[in-house]
């Protein structure tokens, strides 16, 4: 297609499901900047503009974005093949050892210290998670509108406890509206 | 939960709302667990074990944590099930919307509706959060975990495998 794959050496489906294989294991809480120290950095398969490129994609989409990350690499390397492969490496063998550890361990919860332990590093994610959040936020810290909309968006999750589909169908049309707004007023 | 067509009732749910996860799983969480223990499939005990599970073993959580979901409701089949229903759909849209990517890359539609989209999920994100933190009713030594393991996050260049180890011992002293 692209003159630019042209000159691409074609990446070996193998090796694909075996570096987003590494991803999945290694890379717990970043695995986004591990897929650029694998696909850019060591094995040279994207250029950093072409990574950015699918990080910004996969961001703006719904589901789990380093899943979206291995399928958009796997596709640009490989099409459908790729995709798949990339995404296998990814989910099948991480997710069946993580299956099979959990479910032994919840056979144990009756052990109060097991209970505890799960307690302890289920408040601890909870608040890496409310960070992460904050984190993305960071960067709209001067634009009232936009806060107002995440604030809104807050509220209507975890306070009221509407479901998902009825705080985006009333919070997205507003948020897009001042980003709008915002972009005709900065032109 | 035995009967199909109550495990068909949680993957075709899990599935939409998958499809509809601006922000990444984490903004799901809030609703599957209303979803889940109104319908009385889990305790509220359970959902925090699989979050705090799911969060400690590598490999891709939020699919881990439907599939134990899946698991508790229905079995084998119900945690294959609740696992392709959380990231078959995405992955279908992530492929078609590579696909036609480039074509709209610099559309101003495009740009306008990201830069719209962004503050709201990172509220998503957060509510998320504060509903796992709030999941277990645990008292104030749970709280202060929280808030600690956010604020070293935000603050420092730590590992985050660090906080969740360091609360797992926390948790084994009986601190929490």
């Amino acid at each position: 297609m692209a003159p630019a794959r042209l000159n691409r050496p074609r990446v070996a489906l193998r090796a694909l499901f075996w570096e987003f294989l590494k991803v999945s294991l290694f890379a717990a809480g970043g695995g986004i900047a591990w897929a650029h120290r694998v696909a850019v950095d060591r094995r040279g398969w994207l250029s950093d503009a072409e990574f950015t490129d699918i990080v910004s994609l996969c961001q703006f989409m719904p589901g789990p974005n380093v899943v979206g990350v291995a399928v958009c690499v796997g596709a640009k390397l490989r099409g459908a093949a790729g995709a798949v492969a990339a995404t296998a490496g990814f989910v099948v063998l991480p997710g069946v050892a993580g299956f099979a550890i959990g479910t032994w361990l919840f056979r144990h919860t009756g052990i109060a210290m097991l209970q505890h332990i799960l307690m302890g590093i289920s408040a601890a994610a909870a608040g890496l998670m409310i960070a992460t959040g904050l984190r993305l936020l960071r960067a709209y810290r001067r634009q009232p509108p936009a806060l107002l909309i995440a604030a809104l968006a807050f509220a209507g999750l975890a306070l009221a406890k509407y479901p998902l589909l009825v705080v985006l169908v009333a919070c997205a049309p507003l948020g897009i509206g001042a980003a709008a707004l915002v972009g005709l007023r900065a032109r | 939960m035995s009967e199909p067509a109550a495990l068909g009732r949680l993957t075709a749910h899990l599935a939409m709302l998958a499809a509809i996860s601006f922000g990444g799983v984490p903004s799901v969480l809030p609703d599957i667990r209303e979803f889940v223990v109104v319908n009385g499939w889990l305790t509220n005990q359970d959902f925090s074990n699989f979050f705090a599970v799911a969060q400690a073993i590598p490999g891709p959580n939020m699919i881990l944590m439907m599939s134990f979901i899946g698991w508790k409701a229905a079995g084998l089949p119900g945690a294959i099930a609740c696992a392709c229903a959380t990231f078959a759909p995405p992955c279908a849209m992530y492929f078609i919307a590579y696909r036609f990517w480039d074509r709209f890359r610099e559309a101003r539609w495009q740009r306008i509706a990201r830069a719209g989209l962004a503050p709201l999920t990172a509220g998503l994100v957060v509510a998320g959060g504060t509903v796992m933190a709030g999941a277990a009713d645990l008292g104030w030594p749970a709280v202060a975990v929280t808030c600690g393991a956010a604020a070293l996050l935000l603050l420092t260049r730590l590992n985050p495998l660090w906080m969740i180890g360091a609360a797992g011992v926390l948790g084994a002293l009986g601190v929490i």
